[in-house]
């Protein structure tokens, strides 16, 4: 019995945690509110798939708890898990229509019960425990299947959910093409998939999946064996396409997205920024928006007519934006040369509210325009080609990427990027192998600044005005998660990072509210389940993943006096 | 004729007296020991000498060149590298990462021949490299350039960590324990590596060690430090005779009955 017990205690244990979970969800509206998005039209909507998929999860998880020795187990587990799911869900409705939940909970609505009981009230129960084991099972099957099944299933669901969560961007961009407007109608209805079109999605990424795990291998062995010339030739292939890519993507997919291009745009600069600063320096610093502030203000004070000190063009500005960006990131430096750390951290963060304060003051209206901020900034322009529209100054901030990746990749395999990563790993190691910390710290510091001050430079000319509001405390934190998620350390990191975390969320407006609580979710899970980050650099996804050997240090200490 | 020299050197810690007026010369490559029980300031000399440390009182010099007010950096460039007693490689930096900061001090590109990539920062990248890898190769490591350096055997880190020290091109090599948790076959590896240092590199070596089989097997002359002091200095021989080094390992008294039980 005691033995029953403990095996099964992994899927109440996981169904309790899941119970929980999903009413959580419930409680704060994430269901209801995500209801109104169907993925597959009539069939699955968002809602749906959130529950199921915290169910699904939890299944997983409730049969990886069951060691893989008995396989009847693992899924009476993940069953169980899924059945109180359920059955707690159920609980959460009558309760609900018993007592008056809303006085705590305002989303505790009836329409949320309708939507969690498949729209017919405690009637439906057994509903509720069907669907709840099926998710279970479908997760403990999961954990039971070969890999490359896991993988290719895993992946078509995640792609079709996708899909469907962001039928606003693919359809619109696909019904711009004319041939491909057909198609677009067969794969999309006007609100989710249709069933025809998810299902070959599905089919179509399940078997490019499934093939890729079984002939990757192969096909990067056959890359491999090529010569290096033939090597080099497909790799330069695919950055052209990329290129080209990059450089009609905002005459494809229209206004709205070119508008998110440029702040995702904006949010590489500073990542990668504040990338060579944390990423490769290890110096840890939560004022960097000061720079950006800095960069987008010292642009208007020098091109707004409505201060009236100068006029000049944004590219006759732009350099100094740059050069007092950095003048103030050694500046900043300078006191903290000594910090390590937690220390460090407090006292940057001070700066960059220091920044905002000053801005922010009446003291210094005259000169930076206090709360009401500086308008009427020019539009950089290049031979009678102005970046006015977001599809111009896309292109703009395209070439600052450019720019900035180049000067961080070349500096990243330099005597100076080997540098900031010793001082990253063992400060006092290093500058006992010859490193000056003074001038090295100063350098990155200076660095993060160019590049930030570069992206506010943009900002001001993008936006026509700077505020002291849009400098505040979040931006930094916002740019610090970007190279979290992203991969410290590692430059593609920096640009999906903040494709997942400032593009999606831009992406999905309508659920703005849940997105510090969909942020702060995604740092738990990241650290616990990929600590490295999405696009990790190639040594540090070495670092997490592999077998390590047995480690021996603690023999270190143990040495013997005399023999 | 003497590489290093130590002049009525004193550091103290509040009222501790770490080191107190310490004279040491250590000869041009020679192999120098310096033993002493626990927490008699060997490793507090060391740190002295390689800048980590202001000493209080007293002169330390590099040939004729005064190490006084010098960070730790510009003694690097002087030609003094050390190794540390518990190892402190840069763990998430590949072997030859390691090799390569390292060579850093030797190495003269700046900001913008980086960011240009002139053709002086290539072939110097190239011959960093080349160097980095002779000197895996050196310490007998060749091949393993790609591996993290914590990922590496205990033995290898040991022997990673002095090829990061002789990337720096030191006249002076201050190794901490070199030998401490090796069995016997590595310390023997150990200590004939290091006198083939000095013999085929000529690099002059002063080591801390607590094995006296590698004391007084490799070393040409042995200081015995006690409390910050030095109460002893001389060859292995003499050394062992000495009935205050005795003392100070075993305790008064035991002179007389444990002669000849530290060999």
């Amino acid at each position: 019995m005691t033995r029953v017990l403990t095996l099964w205690k992994h899927g109440i244990k996981a169904g309790l945690l899941g119970g929980l979970i999903t009413v959580l969800l419930s409680l704060m509206g994430m269901v209801e509110a995500f209801s109104q998005r169907q993925i597959v039209s009539g069939v699955l909507s968002m809602d749906g798939a959130l529950l199921g998929a915290a169910v699904v999860f939890m299944g997983y998880l409730a049969a990886k708890r069951t060691t893989r020795a008995h396989p009847l187990w693992v899924l009476i587990n993940s069953v169980t898990c899924g059945f109180i799911t359920g059955g707690l869900l159920l609980l959460l409705i009558w309760v609900g229509q018993n007592v008056n939940l809303r006085a705590v909970f305002i989303n505790a609505s009836p329409t949320l019960y309708q939507l969690l009981s498949f729209g017919e009230g405690l009637e439906t129960a057994p509903v509720l425990f069907v669907a709840g084991s099926l998710c279970g099972l479908f997760g403990g099957a999961l954990y039971l299947l070969p890999g490359y099944l896991r993988k290719a299933l895993t992946v078509s669901l995640v792609s079709v959910v996708g899909a469907g969560v962001l039928q606003d961007l693919i359809r619109p961009t696909l019904a711009a093409w004319e041939m491909l407007a057909e198609f677009a109608e067969w794969v999309f209805s006007s609100n989710g998939l249709t069933e025809q079109g998810a299902a070959a999605l599905f089919i179509l990424v399940a078997a490019v999946t499934l093939l890729w795990s079984l002939k990757g291998k192969a096909v990067q062995s056959g890359f491999k064996s090529l010569p290096a010339t033939g090597q080099r030739a497909i790799q330069w292939t695919a950055i052209a396409i990329l290129l080209l890519i990059l450089f009609v993507l905002p005459q494809i997919v229209g206004l709205f997205l070119s508008e998110v291009l440029t702040i995702v745009g904006l949010y590489v600069l500073l990542g990668l920024g504040l990338n060579i600063v944390v990423g490769y320096a290890g110096l840890l610093d939560l004022g960097y928006v000061a720079f950006f502030a800095i960069g987008a203000y010292v642009t208007a004070i020098l091109t707004s007519p409505e201060l009236g000190f100068f006029s000049l063009s944004f590219w006759q500005a732009l350099p100094f934006a740059i050069l007092i960006g950095i003048v103030f990131g050694v500046m900043l430096g300078i006191p903290v040369l000594k910090m390590r750390g937690d220390y460090l951290a407090i006292a940057t963060l001070g700066f960059g509210e220091i920044i905002r304060i000053m801005v922010l003051s009446d003291f210094l209206k005259p000169w930076l325009g206090g709360a009401q901020g500086i308008g009427k900034i020019p539009k950089a322009s290049i031979a009678g080609f102005e970046f006015g529209m977001p599809q111009e100054i896309y292109y703009l901030i395209l070439a600052g990427c450019f720019l900035v990746i180049f000067i961080s990749l070349r500096l990243r395999d330099s005597r100076l990027g080997r540098a900031w990563k010793a001082m990253r790993e063992d400060e006092d190691v290093a500058q006992a192998m010859g490193i000056n910390l003074v001038a090295t710290k100063l350098l990155a510091f200076g660095t993060g600044a160019a590049f930030s001050a570069l992206s506010g430079a943009i900002f001001a000319t993008k936006l026509t005005s700077v505020y002291p509001h849009s400098m505040n405390v979040m931006i930094s934190i916002n740019i610090l998660c970007v190279i979290i998620v992203g991969g410290m350390g590692s430059i593609p990191g920096v640009i999906v990072g903040a494709a997942a975390l400032v593009g999606l969320p831009e992406l999905l407006r309508e659920f703005a509210e849940y997105r510090l609580l969909v942020y702060g979710l995604a740092l738990v899970v990241m650290m616990l389940v990929r600590p490295e980050g999405l696009w990790p650099e190639a040594v540090r996804r070495r670092e997490f993943h592999e077998e390590e050997p047995s480690e021996n240090n603690g023999a270190t200490s143990t040495a013997s006096a005399s023999s | 004729m003497a590489i290093l020299t130590a002049k009525k050197t004193t550091k103290r810690f509040g009222g501790l007296v770490a080191v107190d007026e310490l004279d040491v010369e250590i000869k041009e490559k020679a192999i120098h020991s310096i033993i002493g029980p626990n927490g008699a300031g060997k490793t507090t000399f060391f740190n002295c000498v390689t800048g980590f440390y202001r000493p209080e009182e007293g002169e330390i010099r590099l040939n004729s060149h005064s190490l006084a007010g010098l960070m730790p950096d510009q003694i690097v460039r002087l030609g003094i590298a050390r190794t540390y007693q518990n190892i402190r490689l840069f763990p998430n930096l590949t072997a030859i990462e390691n090799v390569l900061v390292g060579l850093h001090c030797r190495l003269k590109a700046n900001y913008f021949g980086i960011i240009a990539n002139l053709p002086s920062t290539r072939k110097e990248e190239k011959e960093a490299a080349e160097e980095g890898n002779r000197l895996l190769k050196f310490v007998n490591l060749a091949g393993k350039g790609d591996l993290l350096a914590k990922n590496l055997p205990y033995g290898e880190q040991r022997r990673l960590e002095i090829a990061r020290a002789l990337a720096s091109k030191p006249k002076l090599l201050l190794l901490d324990e070199p030998t401490a948790g090796m069995n016997p076959s590595e310390t023997q590896t150990m200590m004939d590596f290091i006198r083939h240092l000095r013999d085929e590199v000529g690099i002059t070596i002063l080591l801390i060690e607590h094995q006296m089989r590698v004391v007084m097997g490799i070393s040409e002359t042995v200081t015995v430090l006690d409390y910050g002091r030095k109460i002893a200095e001389g060859t292995p021989e003499e050394i062992k005779k000495n009935p205050l080094v005795i003392e100070a390992y075993l305790g008064k008294g035991s002179a007389a009955e444990t002669q000849g039980v530290a060999a």
